[in-house]
């Protein structure tokens, strides 16, 4: 492994003085040279705070961080070979785009020729060619956000860190940088953490996704094995979207289970997890798995909303008592069932996945 | 009493507390730069602001025997002294209030004029109304009196008015409330516009949309958002009006106020008891406003107003509204220029109220006789600028990006200093540095070794033999005849270059400890080099010359004879510097056992820290007044820069020292100007706090505007103020240049930080 983060704790005195905040609790996390790994979760998940400890602008209290085959943990950042992008981008105000990206080349003495060369070349890799005089303040968002990726790119770094880099950008220029960055990822094959809050940024951008939650980590996975086989409930709901239909284990054979779920029995196909007979499980349905039809399904339901955006229509609908949201994708169908509709509903079995049931203290 | 309380609920988080403690200790061992910082600061505001402040406030408790007495506090409540002291006490409240009510009221004319009403000329009705902050603090009462006094130019000459007995004049609670709004409007000012243009329109907008009218959007809207900064400049216009020493002594008239009173029992009687106790009776409302305006007013500020200037200005469209608020600050301009104009004019005038002809006898007077205190205050202003500037950015720099035990207390000591009332704190200096008690230099010392030990020793064994053999050898220095002392000391560093020029064979660092020594020895030799000067400036003819040349070696001996204890500090911080970097344990100890000797002997030679009327006391008071004002500037500059930056600087491979050379210190470089302005007025105008600490070697020109006011010298007083305004004017123009030169509109001075 290249980058390994071993069994990592860090925790903070609490605000006011009296008592401690575990921020991050006993994450253990490998990354593979080349690799782009997302750290993914809510605000306060411990996520920036794994990548800080990282950087090295904080220590963890306990655990060890390997690079390369070596313990790094007590090293001060710039001893590190790293660089970041940071959320504020950080762009030195009183310097030139070119000081900017040279900052780093410049600490290491560099020849003047060699700077600029490397400097220029980044330049293009960014699409900012010909930018290197102007001052920060005269540049575009989107293009300072550019200046901060050059500047970290320039440094050939072991590891890059993206610390929320998009979240200042509007939705269309973030969807742009989002393939540029992963483009010119994997064009240098830099090693790289990226820290988001946005789980589609994290499914475009990533090799694998680490969800966090409270200071631990919930799962670890590539973007299609996050959503097809989410570990918990947070991640069924941090991911994708999701309806959880408690139901009762009937039979587990070959990765076959059958279920008894609102009131019908249905059978799921691919389920890994190991289940006892009578077991109470909760079933992540997802939207585009649930068919809202006039006849002919396995349920039957009465539409309680229905919303129509263009490539779907979406319903909310209640079955058995419960909601479920459902999504008709067929372009076909052009009108909508009116809200308090008798209709039937039926789910595509073969892609339920199963938890444990979770005990509702919440 | 709360970590008792928390231990025994439960020992584990008292326990976890000191450990934390313990372990923050160590990490800033770790870190010499945040170690020195916070030393020299602290060490600093020790033994000039919270030394003094419990000197004077305890003094008041003290008689002259030594015993306990509440002597001048008991005779608040007798029948004999009690009703004057009593309405004293309640003329110095009104006068507060009447001040910070019409001071605010103008402030806020002021700021709604330039925000609001797109007054014509706005950038000139900008610096005009800060003209007062720069300006000696009695000019106004001076030219008040000038124009409408007994022989005013105004009520005398224009309107015939002859004095007669019992007529209101212009001496008592009115001219003085008018002369000190005028004096302190412009903080308001400043406080209101800046809040003013942070409000945010839609807010205004808003309620507009929602069918209020314009006086009722006004009362419900804009009011309320800008309570907290019309309290805010209403407590703070009525600390800045009961601490105001010069127009009180001007213009009061019979009435009597507080500073008044404290300065007559210090001038007056020699009775630094009943100053003292007069003090506390000032001190409490100051720091009860004090604390208000710090814990709730600014927490306040916080929550109402959002983040940047907003975009657009909701501008005032009723034209009737806005040319009476113009108008208004146009008179307000006028008569500003017209005070102004008349001290310049006052120090031409033959014989003001009799000889209105002009003439320059009064200018040859000051540039001769006066040319001492000019020269002096000037000096010693300038000397104690860089100092005060460069504390204040480190404070700031603590204060904003370091997490420590005593932060807050920090931060709060180092703006007590300006905020009490300066006669407050020039008794404290008295009667702090008059006979200093030996042991503040052992506590001070105590400090300074050990952490010269646990620096430059790196086991347990060597620290302390440096510790124990340095101090002894220090000691044993001091027996000897001062002279002699001196060349030893100077000898020793120069041993310690020898050493260290052996170990490292690094030239700069041996070279600058020989330099050390050669300069603690020349303290020796500091007649011998300012004779000849002396000497030469009695040859010649008396007048602006020879005094000048006089003074220039007054001040060159300023420079090489500091303060022993005040230069054993240096020393410290100088021999960690040089010394911590030898690698090899036997010179370590001997440079440092050498290295430690010296401030040691220089820490306790002669009575340490007795400096009352000398040049560094000047400028130790000057420094703790303008202190608050570069910590603020420090403080706003380093706000604004998002700590991303530096962290993306260390990140690229910078080391602290390379981010803050490269990336830091130009960012905060044009708030370290700024805070070099602000210092420089400060010095330049300061009185209250340095009119106890003149001496006949060290004149300053605020007092001698005081002296010569008392014996008459009315054109003389007003032509040192011209020259005070004209100095201070001069420097800001000079820095503001070099700001605009040096950053070409990038990162601009904000000047109202200062005030």
């Amino acid at each position: 492994m290249y980058l390994t983060l071993n069994n990592i704790t860090k925790i903070f005195p609490a605000r006011g003085g009296v008592g401690e905040v575990t921020a991050v609790h006993n994450v253990d996390l490998e990354i593979k040279k080349g690799e782009l790994v997302t750290l993914l979760g809510p605000s306060g998940c411990g996520k920036t705070t794994t990548l800080r400890m990282i950087a090295g602008f904080e220590f963890p209290t306990t655990g060890e961080i390997i690079l390369d085959g070596q313990k790094i943990n007590s090293l001060p950042p710039h001893k590190r070979d790293m660089s970041m992008v940071f959320q504020s981008y950080a762009i030195f105000p009183h310097l030139t785009v070119f000081e900017n990206i040279a900052y780093g080349l410049n600490v290491q003495r560099l020849s003047k020729s060699e700077i600029s060369g490397r400097v220029n070349r980044v330049l293009d890799l960014v699409h900012l060619e010909g930018y290197g005089g102007r001052a920060p303040t005269q540049l575009s968002g989107g293009q300072q956000q550019r200046v901060a990726l050059a500047r970290a790119l320039v440094m050939e770094p072991k590891v890059l860190l993206m610390d929320e880099p998009l979240s200042n950008l509007d939705a269309k220029l973030r969807e742009e940088m989002r393939t540029e960055i992963r483009r010119i990822q994997k064009e240098m094959n830099i090693t790289s953490v990226y820290v988001t809050h946005d789980q589609i940024e994290a499914m475009t951008l990533s090799d694998r996704i680490v969800v966090m939650n409270l200071g631990i980590i919930e799962q670890i996975g590539t973007p299609v094995e996050m959503y097809r086989f989410p570990n918990s409930r947070f991640v069924a709901n941090f991911i994708g979207r999701a309806n959880f239909v408690p139901g009762v284990v009937k039979e587990q054979r070959d990765g076959r289970l059958t279920a008894k779920a609102l009131g019908e029995v249905i059978t799921l196909k691919d389920v890994k997890r190991q289940f006892n007979q009578e077991e109470e499980v909760t079933l992540v349905v997802r939207p585009e798995m649930v068919r809202v039809k006039k006849s002919g399904e396995l349920y039957k339901g009465t539409i309680r909303r229905a919303v129509f955006l263009g490539d779907v229509i979406e319903y909310d609908v209640e079955v058995s008592g419960q909601l479920l949201t459902g999504l008709e994708t067929d372009p076909h169908v052009m009108t909508l069932f009116p809200e308090g509709e008798e209709v039937t509903v039926g789910f595509a079995e073969g892609c339920i996945q199963a938890l444990p049931a979770e005990k509702k203290h919440e | 009493m709360q970590t008792r309380a928390t231990s025994q609920d439960s020992p584990t988080p008292g326990q976890s507390g000191i450990l934390r403690r313990i372990r923050e200790f160590t990490l800033i061992g770790r870190d010499p730069v945040l170690f020195m910082s916070l030393l020299l600061s602290g060490i600093f505001i020790f033994v000039f602001v919270v030394f003094p402040l419990y000197k004077s406030i305890v003094g008041g408790f003290v008689s002259k025997e030594g015993a306990f007495d509440v002597t001048y506090f008991a005779r608040y409540f007798d029948d004999y002294y009690g009703p004057g002291l009593r309405k004293a006490f309640l003329d110095t409240m009104l006068m507060g209030l009447l001040t910070a009510t019409s001071g605010t009221l103008v402030g806020f004319i002021f700021a709604y004029a330039v925000v609001r009403c797109n007054i014509p000329g706005k950038r000139i009705v900008h610096w005009l109304a800060l003209v007062p902050t720069v300006s000696p603090p009695f000019a106004l009462a001076l030219s008040m009196i000038l124009l409408f006094g007994r022989n005013g130019l105004i009520t005398n000459r224009l309107f015939g008015i002859t004095w007669v007995k019992g007529m209101n004049d212009v001496y008592g609670l009115d001219g003085l409330v008018i002369v000190q709004t005028i004096t302190f409007f412009s903080v308001s000012y400043l406080m209101l516009r800046a809040m003013l243009e942070r409000l945010n329109p839609a807010m205004e907008e808003a309620a507009a949309s929602l069918g209020a009218g314009r006086f009722h959007l006004f009362r419900t809207i804009t009011l309320p958002l800008l309570i907290p900064g019309i309290a805010g400049s209403f407590l703070l216009l009525f600390v800045e009006s009961l601490a105001d020493l010069g127009n009180p002594l001007f213009i009061a008239g019979n009435k009597t106020v507080l500073s008044a009173q404290i300065f007559l029992a210090v001038i007056g009687e020699y009775n630094y008891q009943k100053a003292s106790a007069l003090s506390l009776v000032l001190i409490i409302p100051t720091l009860v406003i004090f604390l208000v305006q710090r814990y709730y007013v600014n927490r306040r500020t916080y929550i109402s107003v959002t983040g940047k200037p907003a975009g657009s200005q909701i501008m005032e469209k009723d034209p009737v509204i806005r040319w009476i608020v113009n108008g208004i600050t146009y008179l307000i301009i006028a008569f500003i220029l017209l005070l102004y104009a008349t001290i310049i004019y006052g120090s031409f005038s033959t014989a003001w109220g009799v000889d209105f002809t002009p003439t320059l006898k009064h200018w040859t007077m000051t540039v001769t006789r006066g040319v001492e205190a000019i020269l002096d205050t000037t000096f010693l202003s300038a000397l104690a600028t860089p100092v005060a500037a460069i504390l204040g950015m480190i404070i700031a720099w603590l204060v904003v990006r370091k997490k420590f035990t005593g932060k807050d207390a920090l931060d709060f000591s180092s703006n007590l200093g300006g905020a009490v009332p300066g006669t407050i704190l020039g008794i404290g200096f008295v009667m702090a540095f008059n006979k200093p008690p030996l042991a503040l230099a052992i506590v001070i010392y105590a400090i300074m070794a050990l952490f010269f030990a646990q620096v430059i020793g790196r086991k347990a064994h060597e620290r302390v033999i440096i510790l124990v053999a340095g101090t002894i050898a220090g000691v044993l220095l001091t027996r000897l005849e001062p002279r002699a002392m001196y060349f030893y000391l100077g000898g020793m560093y120069l041993v310690i270059a020898v050493l260290m020029m052996i170990s490292q064979r690094k030239v700069v660092p041996s070279l600058v400890a020989g330099l050390i020594g050669v300069y603690v020895m020349s303290t020796n030799w500091a007649n011998a080099i300012a004779k000849p000067i002396a000497t030469y400036s009695r040859s010649l003819e008396r007048g602006f010359w020879s005094n000048a040349i006089y003074q220039f070696s007054d001040h060159l001996k300023v420079l090489i004879q500091p303060t022993d204890a005040l230069l054993a500090i240096v020393l410290v911080f100088a021999g960690v510097f040089l010394m911590q970097s030898i690698k090899k344990s036997g010179f370590r100890m001997a440079v440092g056992v050498l290295g430690l000797a010296v401030p040691c002997a220089l820490s306790f030679v002669g009575v340490p820290f007795a400096m009352v009327g000398g040049a560094y006391i000047i400028m130790a008071a000057f420094i703790v007044r303008s202190l608050p004002a570069s910590v603020r500037s420090g403080v706003a500059a380093l706000q604004q820069i998002d700590p991303s930056i530096e962290e993306a600087s260390n990140i690229l491979g910078a080391d602290a020292q390379y981010t803050f050379r490269k990336v830091t210190l130009p960012l905060i470089l044009p708030a370290l100007l700024a805070g070099l302005i602000f210092s420089f007025t400060r010095h330049m105008t300061s009185l209250s706090a340095i009119i106890f600490l003149v001496s006949a070697k060290w004149r300053i020109v605020t007092a001698s505007i005081l002296s010569e006011w008392e014996q008459g010298g009315v054109s003389i007083a007003a032509a040192y103020s011209t020259v005070i305004i004209v100095f201070v004017l001069i420097a800001i123009f000079v820095l503001n240049l070099l700001v605009n030169r040096l950053f070409k509109g990038r990162g601009s001075v904000d000047m109202s930080q200062g005030f």
